[in-house]
């Protein structure tokens, strides 16, 4: 009987202490978002990010193709949330008590505009009537960017275009000049893509109007940072001073990080 | 008496015309070739979803799932006289276009739509992207290239390559193309063509690519001569090919449910084709690396997949 028990008991302890090890281990993680692109990377975005956190304190990253997957993991104090700014406000809105930790960088800026754009003939936004325009991002994003660049003035032909939404800018760029959208969202940098890639058709598109400029990239965290949450910020902010870090930030769209002055 | 007898004749034609325009269903009605195959489930779950954010309905009928499944769609496209039919994938134009010949039809996910037997009445999205779209992204990754080699058979590509070659000039691209009239051909063209190029292009021509061969002739040679290969599918990554561009399948969905919602409209002109809006982009770093080649490092954001050299990344 005795013996019985004796196994009973190791085995118990070796349960409940690899449970109680395993719970201490629990590192802080990197969740994201982006509201801002529709492309499919996360397991490259995963696997990317996982094997530089991991070797740089043990941290995890957890990418989210759904806005609600994404806002139901908001809870825990101690991980980071990388957003757009856009949904950011959302958030706050809400009353989600999120705020900014670190900004991030592309080329040294720190914020971006959305443009429309669209080919010379169109010459003004209400020719925009019953046409597509293409943008990545979530569909309520595109509305929103859309409705601000479109103001007061001409928000009511709103219910008259239909969105496309598209994978990334450079996507929506290249729908006008093929000709399957007539006008297009994206951000600034999405055109000088355009230029690059096919100058031609860069030289065919005028702007139509711009968005406010907002933010890039945004790392933020519940409330203030702790100790545990500003290890793993300083991570992040180094993460553009080794060649696999800063390849990792591009896969996001930017090249570094900033802290909000 | 004219007077009173025109009168009504006109009223008579108004109720008929009224309910002429009545009888008009606005339902679409969505047929797929296979909805057990992911690609096609995918774009009708996307299409699906854009015709209830705006208010249409829509019957489905999936041809995997009917015995009979030609005399139950004849019977449903006249139960429901649908205002459009939407085909996906190859068999489910065809049979919509025999039963349905005076219908609007848009395709999508039909492997190359030229050979289809089209009308005034077919619209459709494209499944492959366009070469000048394919030229332009394959530029913004690797802005140093400018000769691409490729090989293709006259007799099925030969309109292909003429419109490749007009999209690569127009973006200061040089084509060197050699025409392939049996793969056993193939070694030789290599050997003439590696030397003067900066990268191969893998188009998809049943007579090149006719034997898994003559495919491994083209990686094994480009290896030996660190000749980078880009392909039109990811299925040539594994064997080395450094980049694969191909059309996005969600957005082939959307893309069909906005242009079948602006034909409702008469917002289209008749007979349009688009091409694909949307791109995946796979890119292999083990490859890449391997050749030391230069790339576009700003890119990487636009990349769906990256394949690194332990086959896992």
């Amino acid at each position: 009987m005795k013996r019985i028990f004796s196994i009973f008991f190791i085995f118990f302890v070796f349960i409940t202490g690899g449970y109680w090890s395993a719970y201490s281990n629990v590192r802080p993680i990197i969740y994201f978002y982006n509201t801002e692109t529709n492309i499919n990377n996360f397991a490259t975005l995963k696997m990317a990010f996982d094997i530089y956190l991991v070797n740089h304190g043990g941290y995890y990253f957890q990418p989210f193709d759904l806005r609600e997957n994404f806002e139901a993991a908001i809870q825990k104090k101690g991980d980071i949330y990388l957003l757009s700014s856009w949904h950011l406000k959302a958030l706050q809105q809400k009353k989600v008590p999120l705020e900014i930790a670190l900004i991030g960088t592309s080329k040294g800026n720190t914020t971006q505009r959305k443009v429309l754009s669209a080919k010379k003939d169109i010459i003004d936004v209400a020719m925009l009537k019953n046409t597509v325009v293409a943008g990545a991002g979530s569909e309520e994003y595109i509305q929103s960017v859309l409705k601000q660049i479109l103001g007061k003035e001409h928000e009511a032909l709103l219910k008259d275009i239909k969105i496309l939404i598209v994978p990334k800018d450079i996507d929506a760029v290249m729908a006008v000049g093929f000709g399957m959208a007539t006008a297009a969202i994206s951000a600034e940098s999405g055109l000088d893509k355009l230029a690059m890639m096919n100058p031609n058709q860069f030289r065919e598109l005028h702007s139509l109007g711009f968005s406010e400029k907002d933010y890039l990239l945004i790392a933020a965290t519940l409330k203030k940072p702790d100790q545990q949450e500003a290890q793993l910020l300083e991570v992040l902010r180094k993460m553009s001073e080794t060649e696999e870090g800063e390849a990792n930030l591009k896969l996001l769209g930017i090249d570094g990080w900033r802290t909000l002055k | 008496m004219k007077m009173i007898s025109f009168c009504k004749f006109l009223i008579l034609l108004t109720l008929f015309l009224a309910n002429a325009g009545f009888a008009q269903s606005n339902k679409i009605l969505i047929v797929n070739s296979d909805n057990a195959v992911y690609r096609y489930e995918k774009i009708a779950s996307e299409f699906k979803k854009v015709l209830q954010q705006n208010g249409y309905q829509w019957a489905e009928f999936n041809l995997d799932t009917h015995a009979d499944a030609e005399a139950e769609l004849k019977q449903l496209i006249q139960q429901e006289n649908p205002v459009l039919i939407y085909c996906i994938g190859t068999k489910a134009y065809s049979l919509a276009r025999n039963y349905a010949p005076n219908k609007k039809l848009v395709f999508s996910a039909a492997i190359n739509w030229r050979r289809l037997n089209i009308s005034e009445k077919t619209y459709g999205v494209a499944n492959e992207l366009s070469s000048a779209q394919e030229i332009s992204l394959l530029r913004y990754f690797f802005p140093a290239v400018k000769t691409i080699g490729l090989f293709y058979s006259d007799k099925f590509s030969r309109e292909y390559i003429e419109a490749i070659k007009k999209d690569a000039l127009a973006l200061g691209i040089n084509i060197i193309n050699r025409p392939i009239n049996d793969a056993q051909e193939i070694n030789d063209a290599l050997n003439e063509l590696l030397p003067k190029i900066d990268m191969f292009w893998i188009i998809p021509d049943p007579v090149v690519l006719s034997s898994k061969e003559a495919v491994q002739q083209i990686f094994q040679s480009a290896k030996q001569q660190k000749k980078p290969v880009y392909a039109y599918s990811d299925v040539f990554i594994e064997q080395g090919a450094v980049l694969a561009i191909s059309a996005d399948i969600a957005t082939l969905g959307r893309q069909s449910a906005n242009l079948a919602l602006m034909m409702d409209k008469d917002k289209v002109s008749a007979g349009t084709v688009q091409s694909p809006a949307g791109s995946t982009v796979t890119l292999n770093k083990c490859a890449i690396d391997a050749l030391q080649l230069n790339f576009n490092q700003d890119a990487l954001d636009s990349v769906n997949k990256i394949v690194g050299c332990d086959k896992h990344d």
